[in-house]
């Protein structure tokens, strides 16, 4: 009797076990893996889709803030085919890298909302006709300077060219200087041997007519003598204008400097201008955004950053993430990303709505910056980008810190991209 | 007369030599108090305080907000519970697994011993970020869950670890002990355990608590194996999670403050094994 | 030899193998496979998270890693210019001049060559400075004195620190600027413009990244050579003692023999780590200045270049073996 029992309840102790992850079933589960602070207005967007679809369960998988850190952790899911992630926020770098394990949107019916966004990265996204990542936010570099000292100093506006910056930041340098503030400097950016100083560079090089390293041709372009001339010239501004250490100097670093008042002029990304308003900052209220300088007035460049939605190919639930991956990417999303945390939508419409303006104004101002700006030629040298991205780098930091000048660098460069890639040299 | 001026010279200069080195140990630390009790606008000061101050009076001046931050974060609380758990039970493991390897490689005859010590060794000569890929798919194919999967793991570093480390301790004990305890007709194995362990009682809480801290610290394993699994995580991947209030934004006050709030525990703990760790060999053992 | 010793000898044998069954299964179960693959990957192509076939391509990954070649650079000329650029292409290693005449080492992965000696003067310099100051702290904190217990557990402190905080720690010490603690300190000594640079100027990198390293696992030698010191019995000191040796020479004669041992594991350790430091490299210079693990990182994250990757790993492996086995040896702790 006690054995029947015992038999009894250990074999209705097995059915339980396995009929849970039956009953789990019921509802389907979509994972999304998202990085850094984007993770609390994906959790709301999360809980708006779960409103709308009560039989999908959306999870949100936070990841590192550091986007190499993340990549490592995304390519570790692909190298094991893990269908625990369904869809996957990626840096607007790596549809090139990540495109054998994503799936096809126009599969999907994507083609109806891709007009909606900016033509350049649906560009970037696309790969062999293959539209493998929907546009979450983007994001665009712009010049920081502060409106206080360009007063004080007799400039009625921003510098329009490289020309004009120089002469701007020298002055109020030397001015700061004699005033006794040894620690000031004219103009501050990202010259660190990282893939930030690729967004820079590339700055430099496209806002003189330079190109843009590989055209769309698959042409490699980099040796030219407007590209030469912008390296050779930021390297001018090292321990001039720009303190010796700015090639040791990333997003952050920069910012600290500046943001502590310690220099007239920053590049950096829209996120710096809510954190220079904060209560507590030394420059609140005392700075204002405009588009990069140019070789001439009106050649401005800034290089596209901002992330992306993708589907893993392994997803045992490819509708339904296609479906929440689109939710995300929506206008209704993007409008309460763009009101309640400032990220810039890709949708073109967005930056007339009167609500988004209402919140942050200076989203007028982006728009033509973020329509106009530059990729990375990470679409193009697919999968190599990084490897053609990392030679890049090295060229120019060893440029800015004088241990060869930039014809040489970039001579040496378009074989190392030919090397890399195949492509020939144009 | 002379003989002791030189002395006083000789302990002033040990002396000297000494506070540098405490003060070049101690003082960074001090500096990541010291920042987690800024503000952002205080950390960006230039100079730089060495106490917290006021961007404008240059008074005295500290902020909770780091703290109060981090202990909103219940990835941070549980963190702490994860890591204590993870590095308790992979040192409790090594220990035991290694001291009995220990034993056989540093008292006990046997063929291949050096071959087995250098295998040993060797398991962690390889850079982890190239294991990685490798121990994944262990991982996957054992299908264990995070926990568990991060205290097999680590082993990988800290068996090898503490099996050295004991081996070389074992070797030291002398030789009449083992055969003195034979002789009252005891057998090799409880030789071992019942008067060579004990002995080792120092090593093993040195060995311990190093092998504590490696596995407390350890990083990109624990990323992986818990990524889907985030009530698993331990300090150091809550801590690479942290975020600031706009992107890109790092959050340096939080960090630092979640430093001082997970190191302190670990020098707590040190004060309390420390004199285990120089008790010492009595000095009659050592005769034999 | 007598029966009895025989059949001594295999008890002991037998009871040896069981006691070590536990850690080499544990061993098997984790770490064959991975280190396994390791090695058959670094003689293939292998593409991480790579979609297409994987080819076996024998000694390829090896034999570009120590690709060599110097060539005579005339002075109208650049390095690429003069360097094969068949099969592979060689990059600019380092120029030299003999009699008047430029020369230019090229090779396929300078990188690689340079983090190499990188690693190695790292390991060197750390390594060293570690064990000295491990030794004063433990010769220190073994002798009795007032707030011993304090010391003891104020010593491990850096080494309690999570490696990867305290990377940021020191990033933000040798910020710079002033806003940096050390430059604001160098600047008050008179020292610097209050603007050094630490982690970008060539020449203070690696004695920075020593610093730091040094900073942090100085505990871990004390402690360690701390309970090797507890196994020299006090009656040798007191022996010495009356026979008139001085410190010094109580030190060298009695406490230094004895540690060999435990000091030949602890370098045996940290050497190991030295050699594959990645975090302090990849947290504080990134990409400006590689070590072979930060290199390695590099090519099969970056790159995913599996199949190299995994033959720098094997490369790696190789020259810690060595290292291993010199102590090994010079330290005479191999007693069979």
């Amino acid at each position: 009797m006690q054995k029947l029992i015992k038999t009894l309840a250990l074999s209705l102790l097995i059915i339980s076990l396995f009929s849970l992850p039956l009953l789990a079933q019921d509802r389907k589960t979509v994972t999304i893996a998202v990085g850094g602070n984007s993770v609390d207005s994906a959790k709301d967007l999360a809980n708006m889709y779960m409103e709308k679809n009560p039989d999908i369960n959306v999870e949100i998988v936070e990841t590192p803030s550091s986007s190499t850190e993340r990549l490592d952790l995304y390519l570790q899911f692909f190298e094991a085919k893990s269908s625990k992630v369904d869809v996957y926020t990626i840096d607007v770098v790596w549809p090139g890298i990540l495109a054998d394990h994503l799936i096809d949107f126009n599969d999907y019916g994507a083609k109806k909302i891709v007009d909606k966004h900016f033509e350049a990265i649906i560009e970037n996204n696309t790969l062999d006709g293959r539209l493998i990542a929907l546009p979450w936010y983007t994001d665009g570099a712009l010049l920081f300077y502060r409106t206080d000292l360009l007063n004080e100093y007799g400039y009625d506006g921003p510098p329009e060219t490289w020309d004009q910056l120089e002469e701007m930041a020298a002055t109020i340098q030397a001015g700061e200087r004699s005033k006794g503030n040894q620690d000031f400097w004219g103009y501050l950016w990202q010259g660190n041997a990282y893939e930030g100083l690729t967004c820079d560079a590339l700055e430099w090089v496209a806002s003189h007519g330079g190109g843009q390293i590989v055209n769309s041709n698959k042409e490699i372009t980099i040796y030219n003598d407007q590209a030469i001339k912008a390296i050779d010239r930021a390297a001018s501004w090292v321990g001039k204008i720009s303190p010796p250490a700015v090639t040791g100097l990333q997003e952050e670093s920069s910012r600290h400097i500046w943001q502590n008042g310690n220099a007239a002029f920053i590049r950096n990304w829209p996120y710096i201008y809510s954190l220079g308003n904060s209560e507590d900052s030394v420059i609140k209220g005392k700075f204002d955004v405009a588009p990069l300088p140019g070789d001439e007035p009106g050649m401005s460049a800034s290089t596209l950053g901002g992330w992306q939605l993708a589907v893993s190919k392994y997803s045992q639930n490819k509708e339904a993430a296609v479906d929440v991956a689109m939710f995300m990417a929506s206008e209704e999303a993007q409008k309460y990303r763009a009101i309640e945390e400032s990220y810039n939508p890709t949708i073109k419409s967005l930056y007339q709505d009167e609500e988004v303006l209402e919140s942050s104004p200076f989203f007028e101002d982006l728009y033509g910056v973020f329509m106009n700006a530059v990729p990375r030629p990470s679409t193009v040298t697919a999968p190599n980008y990084n490897e053609v991205s990392t030679s890049f780098f090295q060229s120019v930091h060893s440029v800015l810190t004088g241990e060869q000048g930039a014809r040489e660098a970039l001579g040496n460069l378009q074989y190392e991209i030919q090397d890399i890639t195949g492509f020939e040299i144009k | 007369m002379i003989k002791n001026l030189n002395k006083i010279i000789q302990n002033t200069l040990f002396i000297v030599v000494l506070l540098t080195i405490v003060v070049y140990l101690v003082f960074p630390f001090y500096w990541a108090v010291n920042s987690s009790f800024k503000t952002e606008a205080q950390l960006q000061m230039s100079p730089t305080t060495i106490v917290p101050r006021n961007i404008e009076s240059n008074s005295f001046d500290l902020t909770f907000k780091n703290y109060i931050n981090i202990f909103k974060n219940d990835q941070f609380v549980r963190g702490m519970l994860n890591s204590t758990i993870v590095s308790i039970s992979t040192t409790i493991l090594s220990l035991l697994s290694g001291s009995f390897a220990a034993f056989a490689l540093g008292k006990l005859r046997f063929k291949g011993k050096k071959i087995t010590l250098y295998t040993i060794l060797a398991m962690t000569m390889f850079p982890q970020i190239t294991v990685l890929s490798g121990l994944y798919a262990v991982i996957n194919t054992l299908n264990i869950d995070a926990i568990p999967s991060m205290i097999l793991s680590y082993m990988i570093f800290t068996l090898p670890f503490t099996t050295w480390v004991m081996t070389s301790f074992f070797r030291e004990l002398p030789k009449e002990l083992m055969q003195s305890a034979q002789v009252d007709g005891a057998t090799p194995f409880q030789t071992f355990y019942m008067i060579l362990l004990p002995l080792t009682a120092p090593a093993l809480v040195t060995t311990g608590l190093l092998a504590f801290i490696q596995a407390w610290n350890e990083y990109l394993f624990a990323l992986t194996f818990t990524s889907i699994d985030p009530a698993a995580r331990t300090i150091p991947v809550a801590i690479a999670l942290f975020s600031g209030e706009v992107t890109r934004q790092i959050p340096y006050g939080e960090i630092m403050a979640a430093a001082v709030v997970v190191t302190i525990p670990i020098v707590l703990l040190v004060f309390i094994f420390q004199k285990k760790i120089v008790a010492g060999l009595t000095a009659g053992a050592v005769k034999g | 030899m007598s029966q009895i010793s025989n059949n001594l000898f295999k008890k002991e044998q037998s009871l040896a193998y069981k006691m070590l069954i536990p850690t080499i299964l544990i061993l098997v179960i984790i770490a064959i496979y991975p280190l396994g693959q390791v090695v058959y990957t670094s003689f293939t192509n292998r593409v991480f998270a790579g979609v297409e076939e994987t080819e076996f391509v024998g000694l390829d990954n090896y034999t570009s890693l120590f690709s060599l070649t110097i060539k005579e650079l005339p002075k109208d000329k650049y390095a690429f210019e003069v360097l094969p650029r068949e099969p592979k292409r060689y990059k600019e290693l380092t120029t030299f001049s003999i009699f008047n005449k430029q020369y230019i080492i090229g090779s396929v992965h300078p990188n690689f060559i340079e983090a190499i000696i990188n690693t190695i003067i790292f390991t060197f310099f750390a390594v060293f400075l570690e064990t000295l100051f491990g030794f004063i702290i433990a010769l220190v904190v073994n002798s009795k004195f007032i707030g011993r217990g304090v010391m003891r557990a104020i010593m491990l402190l850096p080494w309690a620190v999570i490696t990867v905080v305290s990377a940021r720690i020191w990033e933000w010490i040798l910020f710079p600027s002033r806003i940096g603690f050390l430059n604001m300190f160098l600047s008050k000594l008179g020292i610097g413009n209050g603007q050094i640079s630490f982690l970008t100027d060539s020449g203070l990198q690696l004695p920075s990244l020593i610093m730091v390293d040094v900073w942090k696992t100085t505990p871990f030698m004390a402690l360690l050579i701390l309970a090797g010191l507890q196994l020299v019995p006090n009656e040798l000191y007191e022996a010495a003692r009356v026979d008139g040796a001085g410190r010094v020479k109580q030190f060298f004669s009695i406490t230094l023999p004895l540690l060999k041992p435990s000091l030949a594991v602890a370098l045996i350790f940290r050497t190991l780590a030295s050699l594959r430091v990645f975090g302090l490299f990849q947290v504080l210079v990134g990409q400006q200045r590689y070590s072979m693990s930060s290199y390695n990182y590099y090519q099969l994250i970056g790159n995913r270049a599996m199949g190299l990757a995994s033959a720098i790993s094997v490369v790696i492996f190789i020259i810690i073996f060595i290292f291993a086995v010199m102590y090994m040896k010079t330290l005479g702790v191999e007693d069979e």
